[in-house]
């Protein structure tokens, strides 16, 4: 492990995003992707490790007009726990209970897992169909400033964002779904708990009068980033989820993944799940 | 103090076996105060680091180590030109620790260091500079073993190319080999012509077993002192500690008597500490030179890389049956990939052969294996030594050869199942055998029959989710094995003035429970609540001999030695209170911490007070005993044939699964199991092993797999080695046949191994049966299992080694 020069654990938002000015900053929040990353060499710690776990504005779970804002602090087992979460976005709950185990869950943040940018990120597939924006923050002259992005723009590759080095993931912003809104995900891997997706899928979209319309797909761990896969989506477009479409679509989303070999499965086979999977998700929105 | 009559007080009879006792370690487990070597320091120690290999294949042409040995706090920095008195090691001698001249796999040593810190050790390694010639690498031992293939250990030759011809009896090491081949086994009993001849069916499959390690909670580590006199102390967490005294002296080129070996609690064992590694001898080396203790400690990233693993196989069998049901024969034809170099891995045959001739009536046997040299890791002893593979083969086939015939498979497995008093083809003679019922047991208990037409019926529903039912038997030896002059334990039994007992034995604590067991046994023969015993057992020095933990046998023979220990110092106080109180000894007993009377349970003296008398007033004498036991098994013949163990263990499980279709996943939902154990000791501790045994086999069987690509290492950590984890455990039944072995030690016979051997076969078994589709390759991971359901797995075949075959 490399050893960092200075350490530094802010407690407000302004300290935070000052110290990343000079950009040779590691940013340290849950610590469960930085400790193992650092450890395998993957990872150098850069000259200060700034901990952002006393920042406040970075936490809590808030409902402001229609939006939801989740702080990046925040960690998967608070997520799994909110009300409001509970109420809007089961999808999201749904994934973090597929996310690493209880001991992870207490410490890994959303911040943390966006910012990681694993194409298998759980909760990365649930925001994408939800339409979620990243907030960021920085200090560029002396004073704040904010803007935010939607996370369907924010990834470029493994481990690789749109975030600039001096700036801060403050958290992500949802709108509350309107009616007859569903969404669901689902992650395959070797064992139900403690996995790296081999591949996951979430799909969301509005059901009237079995008609799903303002579609969106997303997949896991079929490419360089997480993915939205707008030909599946184009497919199922105001389309009656009948047994034809669903085989058409199934086999529209296998042909449109571009994923490869690695230790945890060939291509072959998450084209394969890509389509089964998929195929099964939309068989059960159908049914219900 | 008024005298009011006393009645005679009664101690009612009661009895330690069988009971739920608490392992004696576990509250100190529990609570994390249990002091591994990890939470060993000793003061002016240094770290130990060593530097592996950058390349798999390849020969070294220099080693630059001097800006690691300038680097300040680093004491001393080792390559193999600094230790011109390296022997070589491992079961062949085919390798020395530090490698001398040439690297033949990843975890190959090449340097290393003693420094003040881990992090001042890390950092040197970092600074020494290694130049490579690369060399081709063999990963397939397929291709290793053809004619002409690149040798991994080639003969030496001289400076102009000649042969140097090195004398026989030198090690492999030196001397090198003409060709890949490490070991062959060949046996035989009776004529497999003949029997094929009689068969009405033959099948022929070839089965691939793939490399998993032992994944020990506690990764392994050494303490080595030299004190001043040049005597040696080890705090190691072999399982082997008497036999490998010995062998340490012999790399260290010292005399035995100068080595001391304390084990300190060990977070797991399952076999991989049986043998020696480099970084043992290496970490001696490097106390020797710092005059300084040495620490090294294996992240865990290195304990993947070079810790032993299980012997992966490839293997054909052959066998027949006629129309009724019988066996008549079984031809078998391994190719086991050696690795780099040779341990126990290779010599995994001893068990697998016994499966082949012995499990279930076998009248002709044929068996061959040859392991071969490779650039890949290799393979050590791991629980179960060769018998997971041999069963997974086995068991398969017994289903295939019953479907083949018409006969329902529970039946066939009953109709060639051994009773007791049967010797086999190869010489195991069977003296207690609850086969029947454990397959029996098993069966009912699981519903076996009826849900396997079930579920071959229910194939062809609609829907994903299909349900399997599958079984499998196993035989292990339960008695010890003969390998070594001695299968023996020693153990020192002595009573203090309170009636306490300190039982000293040979027998090595690996997390299995064994001091639990003992002290039992003798608390059982003293009359005595276990709280009464303290065990000593982790050094050298104190303890007496015995040949190490494996073969699951420590409960039978260290318990045997316990239980002869105790008995002496019972004959001995019985004789100095019958002789106090008039009697004659055969009137008394012992019990509850006192003297009674046989007949009525009534107390003659409290045994305390008897033992203080017997010191400090009568004849100043102590009672202090000592026993070794020798199991009255023999040694095998040159044809591998004879009665290696003392007792045999069996078992049967019937494994039950769902597997889904859409994405081959295999969940494993029940394993009901039934083993002969001889007899329950400490139900608690039997229990936790079966389900401890059962989820390593379910491990084996579906999710653990090291993958290796010409011979580099792709997931050496626990994110992509996949481990079972609590949820995947499946709910459980089992039942314990109680055959009591006239042998073993209040009846009881080994099962240490014993769970974890049939559980992928029997799921391969249930697999079968939920979808009709036959694996023979292992693990049973959602894509092999998908492949296979989809056609895309193409058929295993192996075509025998030998050209005579
Ligand atoms: C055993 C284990 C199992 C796991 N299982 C899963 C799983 O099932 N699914 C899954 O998706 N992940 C899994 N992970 C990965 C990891 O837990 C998640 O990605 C987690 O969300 C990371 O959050 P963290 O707070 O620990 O991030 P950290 O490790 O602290 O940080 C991760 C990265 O993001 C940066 N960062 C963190 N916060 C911010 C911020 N606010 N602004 C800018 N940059 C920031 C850090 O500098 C670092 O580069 C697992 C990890 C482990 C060790």
């Amino acid at each position: 492990m490399t050893e960092p020069k200075h350490y530094f654990a802010p407690t407000s938002l302004d300290q935070a995003v000052e110290c990343l000015k000079d950009g040779d900053v590691t940013i340290l929040a849950g610590g469960t992707d930085l400790t193992p990353q650092s450890q395998s060499g993957k990872l150098r710690i850069k000259q200060t490790l700034m901990n952002i776990r006393r920042v406040p504005e970075l936490t809590g779970i808030t409902l402001e007009g229609d939006e939801i804002r989740i702080g990046a602090l925040t960690t998967i087992t608070e997520i799994m726990e909110n009300a409001l979460v509970k109420q809007h976005f089961p999808v999201l709950v749904e994934a973090c209970d597929h996310f690493a185990s209880d001991q992870i869950r207490n410490v890994a943040t959303l911040g943390g897992n966006i910012c990681n940018a694993s194409p298998a990120g759980d909760t990365l597939i649930p925001l994408l169909v939800l339409d979620a924006s990243v907030e960021l923050a920085s200090m560029p002259e002396a004073t704040l400033y904010r803007h935010s992005m939607p996370l369907s723009t924010f990834f470029v590759g493994p481990g690789k964002t749109r975030r600039s080095l001096c700036e801060l993931v403050t958290g992500v912003r949802i709108r509350v779904p309107g009616p007859n809104h569903i969404a669901h995900f689902h992650k395959l891997g070797t064992r139900p708990a403690l996995d790296i997706s081999t591949i996951s899928i979430g799909i969301a979209g509005t059901l009237k009068e079995g008609i799903l319309s303002n579609v969106r797909v997303a997949f896991g761990a079929v490419a360089p980033t997480p993915v939205r896969a707008s030909q599946t989506e184009k497919a199922l477009e105001g389309q009656r989820l009948d047994a034809v479409t669903i085989g058409k679509v199934a086999g529209i989303a296998r042909d449109e993944v571009k994923p490869i070999d690695d230790v945890r499965a060939t291509a072959w086979y998450r084209k394969e799940m890509i389509h089964n999977i998929t195929k099964r998700m939309l068989s059960h929105v159908a049914q219900a | 103090m008024s005298v009011a009559e006393k009645k005679p007080r009664v101690i009612e009879p009661d009895s330690l076996i069988g009971k739920r006792i608490p392992k004696m370690d576990a509250p100190e487990k529990a609570s994390g105060r249990t002091r591994y070597i990890h939470d060993i320091n000793l003061s002016g120690q240094l770290y130990g680091r060593i530097l592996r290999s950058a390349r798999i294949h390849a020969l070294i042409k220099s080693i630059d180590t001097s800006a690691a040995r300038a680097l300040p706090g680093v004491h001393v920095v080792i390559t193999a030109a600094d230790i011109p008195d390296q022997r070589p090691i491992g079961v062949a001698r085919d390798h020395f620790p530090l490698k001398v001249g040439r690297v033949r796999s990843q975890r190959d040593e090449i340097a290393a260091v003693a420094a003040e810190s881990e992090e001042i050790a890390e950092a040197a390694l970092k600074l020494i500079r290694v130049v490579y010639e690369d060399l081709p690498v063999i990963s397939d031992p397929e291709e290793a073993i053809k004619p002409g293939a690149a040798l991994i250990h080639p003969e030496p030759h001289g400076a102009d190319g000649t042969h140097l011809h090195l004398k026989q009896g030198t090690s492999i090491a030196h001397k090198g080999k003409p060709d890949n081949i490490a070991m062959t086994f060949d046996y035989v009993h009776g004529d497999v012509i003949q029997g094929e001849a009689e068969s009405d069916v033959v099948i022929e499959d070839t089965f691939r077993l793939h490399y998993v390690t032992h994944c020990c909670m506690g990764v392994s580590g050494m303490i080595a002192e030299f004190d001043a006199s040049g005597n040696l102390l080890m705090y190691s967490n072999t399982q082997v500690p008497f036999l490998h005294k010995r062998e340490f002296a012999e790399y260290l080129n010292m005399d035995p008597a100068r080595i001391r070996i304390i084990q300190p609690p060990i977070g797991g064992g399952f076999g991989s500490k049986l043998d020696i590694y480099p970084f043992e001898v290496i970490c001696l080396y490097l106390a020797r030179a710092a005059k300084r203790p040495v620490k090294m400690l294996f992240t865990r990233e290195e304990e993947f890389l070079a810790s032993p693993t299980r012997q992966p196989v490839l293997l054909t069998l052959r066998s027949g049956c006629k129309k009724d049901g019988t066996l008549t024969f079984r031809q078998v034809h391994t190719l086991h990939d050696n690795g780099a170099y040779t341990s126990w891995g290779a010599t995994t045959p001893f068990v697998m052969m016994q499966t082949f001739s012995s499990l279930y009536r076998v009248p002709h046997c044929d068996y061959h294996t040859a392991a071969v040299y490779t650039n890949n890791p290799y393979a050590g002893s791991f629980r179960g030594y060769g018998n997971l593979q041999a069963t997974f083969a086995i068991e398969q086939h017994m289903d295939m050869l019953a479907e083949r015939i018409g006969m329902d498979s529970l039946a066939f497995r009953l109709k060639n199942a051994q009773d007791s008093g049967e010797t086999t083809g190869q010489g195991m003679v069977f003296k207690s055998c609850g086969f029947k019922d454990c397959i029996n047991t098993a069966a009912q208990r699981s519903d076996y029959t009826r849900k396997f037409k079930e579920n071959e019926v229910n194939r062809s529903r609609p829907g994903n989710i299909r349900r399997g039912i599958g079984m499998a038997s196993m035989l292990h030896v339960g008695g010890g094995a003969k390998i070594y002059p001695s299968d023996g334990c020693g153990t020192i039994l002595k009573m203090d003035d309170f009636a306490n007992v300190t039982l000293i034995t040979g027998a090595s604590e690996i997390g299995q429970g064994s001091e639990t067991v003992l002290s039992q046994l003798v608390c059982e023969e003293l009359g005595l609540p276990i709280s009464a015993i303290t065990v000593v057992n982790n050094d050298t020095a104190i303890t007496p001999w015995d040949v190490g933990v494996h073969a699951s046998r420590t409960t039978f023979i260290a318990g045997n030695s316990a239980i002869g220990a105790a008995k002496k110092a019972k004959t001995k106080i019985l004789a100095v209170a019958a002789k106090k109180y008039e009697c004659a000894e055969s009137d008394l007993d012992l019990r509850g911490g006192f003297v009674i009377k046989a007949s009525s349970g009534e107390v003659v003296v409290e045994l305390s007070k008897l033992l203080r008398n017997l010191h400090f007033q009568d004849k100043a004498e102590l009672v202090m005993t000592t026993f070794y036991y020798e199991p009255p098994s023999v040694h095998q013949d040159k044809g591998f044939k004879g009665d290696v163990s003392a007792a045999y263990a069996w078992g049967a499980q019937v494994v039950e699964v769902e597997v889904d279709t859409d994405t081959g996943r295999v969940r494993m939902t029940k394993v009901t199991g039934a083993h002969d154990v001889g007899r329950v000791l400490n139900r608690l501790g039997i229990e936790g092993q079966i389900e401890g045994g059962v989820v390593m086999g379910q491990g084996y069987a579906l999710t653990e797999e090291l993958l290796i690509e010409n011979g580099v290492m792709k997931n050496p950590n626990f994110r992509d080695y996949k481990l079972v984890t609590a949820p995947e455990i499946p709910e459980m039944d089992i039942s314990f046949i109680e055959s009591m072995d006239g042998e073993g030690p209040q009846g009881a016979k080994g099962v240490g191994e014993a769970p974890a051997i049939c559980v992928a076969a029997a799921t391969a078994n249930a697999i079968c049966n939920a979808t009709g589709v036959r694996m023979f390759e292992l693990p049973f991971t959602p894509e092999k299992v998908y492949r296979a359901l989809h056609g895309q797995t193409p058929k295993l075949y192996w075509k025998p080694w030998r050209a005579d075959q």
